[in-house]
């Protein structure tokens, strides 16, 4: 074969088969192209076996020739197949038909109880405000849940119409605590201050079931004991506690009352957060909502817990749980909470 | 405790709205349930009929109203009103009438100017019904009648609740009391009418003056018993009693208005001449005015002469000797009998009177005489008859404590500012003796106050009169101290998360039950917590298990229609260890329903045991300690053959599985296939730390080498077997492995099963060559053959 002819050649397999890959409407059709033009019997093959029949000086021209030529082909080759590729893979994902307004289908997934998440919201908020957490037990000595409170012993409280009694094999009578400021008792006893602790938990009462009462409910206490501390310092605190928990403008006001263990002693009312204060059902019109009680700790507590009360003082606070998620979460009877529906479980 | 305003006003002049006053009480700490206002308070308001009626001509609803004032005078005035008509007789206000405490003006209504309105029931306060229509009266009333005549003078009564350290307040004169020294006001009306007395009254022997530290009484003779005064039957209606007759009227009348309780006996029934107030005797019979007998022990305080008892001390009278309408000689008690006395025999025999409602709280031993002379007043004025000498015996006449302190002390408790001269004025409106010349200045409470011991009670005395709003929000003051969470709650808060997360809704339930569920449960009634006042049968002792209650959420949400149920609940139960209550933390669950349900494109899928055991595996993640083993003895409750014990360093801590199907039933479940777990917190509490940080195993950045083994053996080899030959076959590579199938059936010999596995072969510090992999292949291969006959398929 001639240089020229081999240039030739050449020129015919690059026209031939550019035309044909250009035109190849397949994958398929593509790689019968590159087996034709360049496998083991390809055309461009069978062309380059003759090179080694050229002379050095012709082979210098037509060696590149026939590799700028394989290079060629193999590129269009591959840019064909995967532009054919490509195409395929459009047109199948493009038949999928899929009726995406169909509904989603259920992903479970469980939810804490409202009341767990009101707690949350409480303790998060007082946790932030420097109070450690601090447990005590739920059957418990009249000791540490009325003596040492400043509860006298004939307080209509210790009542059977009002406390439940348990029966055990203990020298003491017990009871189920009535509140959660038996972890004060508890607590103080152990501690010196300055202490400063909260003490969430489940309390009993000898009230039957109905819409706002329930025989177990949920408290959380607060107490601060260290040097000079004031009924200010504990409108200070409760201010930040009820901003943390219902907004930033929240307002507070303290209203004189009586608990046995604080003296002086407060309701703690914060402004309607529904009405801002101007009078709505749920203030029953009074433009306030009656939140906590508080006060500062009453020295014979103090005492009766082995603290100092000339060198010591303090304030404390309980609040109810169920009161503020049924007021904030729309719930009107508190059997809700303890019926446990899904329907209302699932909302949170 | 019912207050009424008029009866108020007889000690102190007061000058405010109901409401306002109210607002008084409230800001003092006395909270007012109700207002129920009676009576008329508007002035100027007269009896008109309407003539004629136009319609307004700028407004499709307002009316020009022509009224009939009586005496030839007529007035057209403007009425918005729904209900008016022509020849309705209505009350009018014209302008300078007084509405409460609105005095009408003339008021342009759309360009037409009226002089007066026609006024509806709320509008004159007689309702609060917020009714439109005006108030249409009676046609045969004159034209011109003042309306308030046909309504009574206003009045309010208002409902209070007293705080138990006040029982000084349970009366008018207390509750005036409490304003005089809020408003710096005189009482008024302290002096009843003085009588000299003639002849002496009874003696009085009292035998326990702990009990009774002072008893003062008098006859009077010649009464004639009689209806009491209207004005005391008007009151004693509104304090929710019915009148009877004088007698009887004027200790409940006195009572009220000075917070003394007192009884009058009829003279006749008592022999002799002296009072004995002596404890009972041990078996006393005691027959009470209602008729009921008591049966009395020795703690209960007995009035009456030297043969008989007569009356329950500051409880109740006896049968024997009460007020009759023929009574003609009575003897009036007016005495002190200490709390705790009247508290325990009014508990034990369930006896409440006002009386004893009264002593319980803590009456005042200073008003005894007064209380006295004000009932002889009534007593003579209503029923005649002449009054002994007072009797009055108080052996230790009672003094407050005298209580030191400095003004700077008051400010520190409150962290306040209150002025030294407003302290100083309040302390001595308080005080039966004040003296502040010098620091510390010296305070002492009269009689009715014993609540005044020390200087935290002054404090709340001044912040209370000075307003609760002298206490101003603290300046801010670092606390720097910490302390992690009890172990028990951070671990309760971290399972809890998990179980949300891996689609189980928390419960909470009431943490009682019954024997029948703790024997159902398995529980002895001897371990368990008992509630002595149970206040429901089936709720008499403390749980020790939360899945029964988790059984009836099941229930109920199945009634419901909430077929698919995860649940859980995680807190505290209670047993009685050696006769002492323990509690314990728990977490328990409920998966019953399906998993997820038939929905297009996909069958529904219902979880089986595998999946409760994942739960648990997933649950329990990362507490080494805990392992699993299946119960050779489940619970009753629970499926006797599908159940594991939960193990924590081999102790057994809980259960999980399939509940027994007739638990199912008897719970009222329609399901028969439902899982459960329920496991205590106290052995994982040991080692757990939320506020840990956990190193963690290091991961190899090489890919492992993967083989399918698939070995035939003995069916009745258990999988922990296999799994513990595979575990700890020594390997020089590292091998994580998992069971991707068991097969039983025809393709194999009766007897046999197949286990097929992929296996995870890798190195942390290269790719493993081909021969290694095979050579640990191997070793797994015989010695699983040697430990559990299995062959390779």
């Amino acid at each position: 074969m001639t240089l020229q002819e081999f240039k030739e050649n050449c020129a015919q397999i690059q026209r031939e088969y550019t035309e044909k890959i250009t035109s190849a409407a397949d994958v398929a059709s593509v790689e019968e192209l590159r087996v034709a033009a360049l496998g083991r019997k390809g055309a461009l093959t069978e062309l380059l076996k003759n090179l080694k029949d050229f002379s050095i000086e012709d082979k210098k021209t037509a060696g590149p020739l026939g590799n700028a030529l394989k290079n060629t082909l193999t590129q269009a080759i591959e840019e064909k197949t995967a532009a054919l590729q490509t195409k395929e893979l459009n047109e199948q994902l493009n038949r999928v038909d899929l009726d995406l307004t169909l509904p989603a289908r259920p992903v479970p997934c469980g939810k804490r109880h409202p009341l767990s998440v009101a707690q949350k919201r409480m303790t998060d908020i007082l946790s932030k405000l420097g109070f450690t957490w601090a447990e005590g037990p739920w059957v418990e000595d009249e000791k540490h849940n009325f003596d040492m409170l400043n509860i006298p012993k004939h307080h209509p409280a210790r009542d059977a119409q009002d406390t439940f009694f348990a029966q055990t094999g203990s020298p003491v009578s017990m009871v189920l605590r009535t509140h959660t400021s038996n972890v004060q008792s508890r607590y103080m006893e152990k501690h010196q201050p300055p202490l400063r602790i909260m003490a969430p938990g489940r309390v009993f009462r000898n009230d039957s079931l109905d819409a706002t009462h329930s025989p177990v409910f949920h408290q959380i206490e607060g107490l601060y004991v260290d040097k000079n501390v004031s009924m200010a310092d504990l409108k200070r605190d409760l201010s930040a506690f009820m901003k943390g928990l219902l907004g930033d403008k929240t307002e507070i006001r303290f209203r004189p009352s009586f608990f046995p263990f604080t003296e002086p002693s407060a309701e703690v009312d914060v402004k309607c957060v529904f009405c801002a204060g101007k009078g709505c059902p749920v203030c029953k019109g009074s433009g306030w909502i009656e939140m906590l009680g508080a006060g500062v700790v009453h020295p014979n507590v103090l005492k009766n817990c082995g603290i100092d009360p000339e060198k010591y003082s303090g304030y404390a606070f309980g609040m109810g749980v169920e009161r503020l998620a049924m007021m904030m979460m729309n719930i009107n009877d508190i059997r809700a909470f303890y019926e446990n529906d899904l329907r209302l479980l699932n909302q949170f | 405790m019912k207050i009424l305003y008029s009866w108020l006003k007889d000690f102190i002049d007061l000058d405010y709205t109901p409401e306002e006053l109210a607002q008084k009480l409230t800001s003092l700490g006395i909270e007012v349930a109700s207002i129920e206002k009676k009576g008329a308070d508007f002035e100027g308001v007269s009896v008109a009929q309407i003539t004629g009626i136009e319609n307004h001509p700028n407004s499709d609803h307002l009316h020009l109203v022509d009224l009939d004032l009586g005496n030839g005078r007529t007035q057209r005035v403007v009425c918005g009103a729904p209900n008016v008509a022509v020849g309705q007789k209505v009350p009018l206000a014209r302008v300078g009438a007084r509405l409460g405490k609105t005095v009408l003006g003339p008021a342009k209504i759309r360009g037409i100017v009226s002089e007066g309105m026609i006024c509806s029931s709320d509008e004159l306060g007689l309702t609060n019904t917020r009714a439109r229509g005006i108030l249409v009266l009676d046609e045969q009333i004159p034209l011109g009648t003042d309306v308030r005549t046909l309504f009574g003078k206003a009045d309010a009564l208002f409902d209070l609740e007293i705080t138990s350290n006040r029982p000084d307040l349970m009366s008018h004169l207390g509750v005036a009391r409490e304003l005089s020294v809020l408003l710096n006001k005189p009482l008024k009306n302290l002096s009843p009418k003085e009588y000299e007395g003639e002849g002496e009254s009874l003696q009085v022997d009292i035998r326990d003056t702990q009990a009774c530290p002072r008893y003062t009484g008098r006859m009077i003779c010649g009464v004639k018993n009689a209806e009491s005064s209207p004005i005391i039957q008007e009151r004693l209606i509104a304090m929710g009693l019915n009148p009877k007759n004088a007698l009887v009227d004027i200790t409940n009348y006195v009572m009220f208005e000075l917070g003394q309780p007192l009884h009058a006996f009829d003279r006749k029934e008592i022999n002799g001449d002296t009072i004995v107030v002596r404890r009972a005797e041990k078996g006393e019979k005691f027959t009470l005015l209602d008729g009921r007998t008591l049966s009395l022990d020795e703690e209960a305080l007995m009035i009456g002469d030297k043969e008989k008892a007569t009356a329950l001390a500051g409880i109740m009278g006896g049968a024997n000797s009460g007020i009759q309408e023929n009574t003609t000689d009575i003897f009036i008690e007016s005495a002190y009998f200490d709390a705790p006395t009247v508290n325990k025999t009014s508990k034990k025999y369930e006896i409440s009177s006002d009386s004893s409602q009264r002593f319980e709280r803590g009456a005042d031993i200073g008003m005894t005489e007064l209380a006295l002379k004000r009932a002889t007043e009534l007593f003579v004025a209503c029923c005649g008859g002449t009054p002994s000498k007072i009797r009055d015996v108080y052996p230790l006449p009672y003094q407050n404590p005298i209580v030191k302190f400095t003004p700077a002390q008051i400010n520190g408790i409150l962290g306040a500012d209150i002025a030294r001269e407003k302290l100083q004025d309040i302390f001595s409106r308080l005080a039966l003796r004040f003296d502040a010349a010098a620091e510390p200045w010296t305070f002492q409470a009269p009689t009715h106050r014993r609540d005044l011991n020390h200087r935290w009670d002054l404090a709340e005395e001044a912040a209370r009169f000075a307003g609760f709003d002298c206490i101003p929000a603290g300046e801010s003051r670092a606390f720097v101290q910490f302390n992690d969470n009890p172990k028990g709650v951070d671990l309760l808060e971290l399972l809890s998360q998990r179980l949300a997360g891996l689609g189980f809704c928390e419960c909470k339930n009431i943490d009682f039950l019954g024997e029948k569920e703790l024997k159902d449960f398995g529980f002895e009634t001897k371990n368990a917590v008992k509630i002595k006042n149970a206040m429901a049968k089936g709720w008499d002792y403390l749980r020790p298990t939360l899945l029964p209650a988790l059984l009836k959420n099941t229930a109920f949400n199945q009634s419901r229609g909430n077929t698919d149920v995860a649940l859980f609940e995680a807190t505290r139960t209670f047993s009685l260890i050696k006769g002492f209550p323990a509690e314990t933390y728990a977490v328990a669950g409920i998966q019953g329903g399906r998993m997820s349900r038939r929905s297009f494109f996909q069958e529904e899928k219902k979880p089986d045991f595998y999946f409760i055991k994942g739960i648990m595996q997933t649950l329990l993640e990362g507490f080494e300690q805990v392992s699993f083993i299946p119960s050779e003895q489940p619970p009753v409750y629970m499926h006797p053959k599908i159940c594991m014990n939960i193990l924590a360093n081999g102790k057994k801590i809980g259960i999980f599985g399939a509940v027994h199907p007739l638990t199912l039933k008897n719970n009222g479940i329609k399901e028969n296939e439902i899982w459960a777990f329920e496991f205590t917190l106290k052995a994982l509490e040991k080692n757990f730390s939320a506020q840990q940080f956990k190193p963690v195993r290091p991961v190899t950045a090489f890919p492992p080498s993967l083989r399918d083994l698939s070995v035939m053996l003995d069916k009745a080899v258990p999988f922990s077997l296999i799994e513990q030959t595979l575990q700890s076959t020594p390997l020089a590579v590292n091998l994580h492995f998992d069971l991707i199938d068991v097969y039983e059936g025809e393709r194999l010999p009766l007897g046999k099963k197949s286990v097929t596995f992929t296996l995870a072969f890798s190195a942390p510090d290269r790719t493993l060559k081909d021969a290694e992999t095979d050579a640990a292949f191997e070793t797994l291969l015989e010695n699983l053959k040697a430990k559990t006959g299995a062959e390779l398929r």
